[in-house]
């Protein structure tokens, strides 16, 4: 057994822990001396094995998926609920009270039970099934729930608007997508259909809601928010380029 | 795993996200940490669960430019610490000696090929056989990967003892190893 100067070093290096100029000093010892050589090759060995070893378990898939829960924001309990819930309940009176009166077009029959299933959703305690940020993990979620795909859009980190989730809805008898998406403190409801299955192509205002609606790629999108006028037209821009 | 430098918004629900995007990455190697500390799923998963909500309450007065994968195993070693397994598991810890011990390779070594004969369950073994301070520092060094500096952040031990640990860990590991497929052989004699 040699007594090498580096033989301390040994664990920093294959650590990576040594200084560039430490690190070219045993390497370059490391040619000459067959010792520390055999000694770095059983650390690197034994590091591998642990390394190998040591990743034994994987988080299940209900730790995920209980842990995506935990993270939603709180923000809809309490009084913020309790004041949409009322708010809600109003308009929801209010469409009540306007679908008695007035007998709707197909179109407006559309646009008013889109309002409705907003509304639905901006009252309920669980507004979405699937409930993330990452569009990788929402989008996925409607495969083999829905008969088409679509792409949400890719946010930049400065972009106002944030994903908070989706579920599956029925509109006209046809499966269709809701997105929900968060700009300021305003919802927007993005909802997807099968163009054939949903008719009426309505976008302004309907009960001081903002309805965007538009056909793309063989899909009928509607976007309902009470959120600007704005807003849901620079929603529809990103959606639109994410599914060209 | 490099740094990561959080920016934090002012918006609550923007936090949460920023949040989501670092921990989510690290959940599988929080649980799998989880695993060798507690040694029973359901605990595991509590100890996750437990560390995943610390640290969202926590996340608003997290430091910038502060390493958040540290900072999340600390949580989840603190919890630990804190819950029945984890204080008896401390209660029976060995007490390891300061300072930074050479690692005792021997240098004409035929271990190199023992070491990479050991199959997984021996390797396995041979962890599990450590003591939990052993055991934690050389999961986070060599199945994590993260530098000493990382590592002391996280189990909130000073340099030297990271690297004493680490030395003896990997020499206790070492001799399980090779005593269990060597025979007698003398190992770690300087």
């Amino acid at each position: 057994m040699t007594n090498c100067e580096w033989r301390e070093k040994i664990g920093l290096y294959v650590d990576g822990e040594l200084e560039p100029r430490e690190e070219q000093g045993i390497a370059s010892h490391l040619q000459s001396c067959a010792n520390c050589s055999a000694a770095v090759l059983e650390q690197q060995a034994l590091k591998k094995a642990v390394r190998v070893a040591g990743k034994r378990f994987t988080a299940p898939p209900e730790l995920y998926a209980s842990v995506h829960r935990q993270m939603q924001p709180k923000k809809s309990t309490g009084l913020w609920l309790k004041a949409s819930a009322l708010a809600a309940s109003a308009v929801l009176l209010a469409i009540v009270a306007f679908a008695w009166i007035s007998r709707p077009s197909a179109s407006n029959a559309t646009v008013a039970q889109l309002i409705d299933q907003h509304v639905t959703m901006l009252a309920s305690a669980n507004p979405v099934d699937v409930v993330s940020s990452d569009k990788h993990t929402v989008k996925p979620w409607f495969q083999g729930k829905l008969p088409f795909t679509f792409n949400p859009p890719e946010l930049a980190k400065d972009s106002p608007f944030t994903l908070i989730g989706g579920k599956l809805i029925y509109a006209q008898q046809a499966p269709g997508a809701e997105l929900v998406y968060l700009v300021r403190q305003h919802k927007l409801s993005v909802f997807i259909f099968q163009a054939r299955d949903v008719h009426g192509q309505v976008s302004g205002t309907n009960l001081a809601f903002t309805v965007n609606g538009w056909q793309q790629g063989g899909l009928r999108y509607y976007i309902v928010t009470d959120a600007s006028r704005e807003d849901a037209d620079r929603l529809r821009e990103l959606l639109q380029d994410a599914n060209r | 795993m490099a740094a990561t430098v959080v920016a934090r918004g002012n918006v609550s629900g923007l936090e949460n996200k920023d949040f989501e995007k670092l921990a989510i990455p690290l959940l599988d190697g929080l649980y799998n940490f989880a695993r060798w500390l507690c040694g029973d799923p359901d605990e595991a998963r509590d100890l996750v669960q437990e560390t995943f909500l610390k640290s969202l309450k926590g996340f608003s007065s997290f430091r910038e430019g502060t390493n958040f994968r540290a900072w999340m195993f600390r949580i989840l070693r603190n919890t630990f610490l804190t819950s029945r397994t984890g204080l008896e598991r401390r209660n029976t810890q060995q007490e390891d000696k300061e300072g930074f011990e050479e690692s005792s390779v021997s240098q004409d070594s035929p271990e190199i090929a023992l070491i990479r004969r050991a199959n997984t369950e021996l390797v396995q073994a041979a962890i599990a056989q450590l003591a939990p301070a052993f055991q934690e520092v050389i999961l986070l060094a060599d199945l994590e990967e993260m530098k000493y500096q990382e590592i002391a952040e996280a189990l909130d031990i000073p340099i030297g003892t990271v690297m004493s640990r680490l030395a003896r860990a990997r020499k206790q590991v070492r001799e399980h190893i090779v005593l269990t497929l060597g025979g007698r052989r003398t190992v770690g004699v300087k």
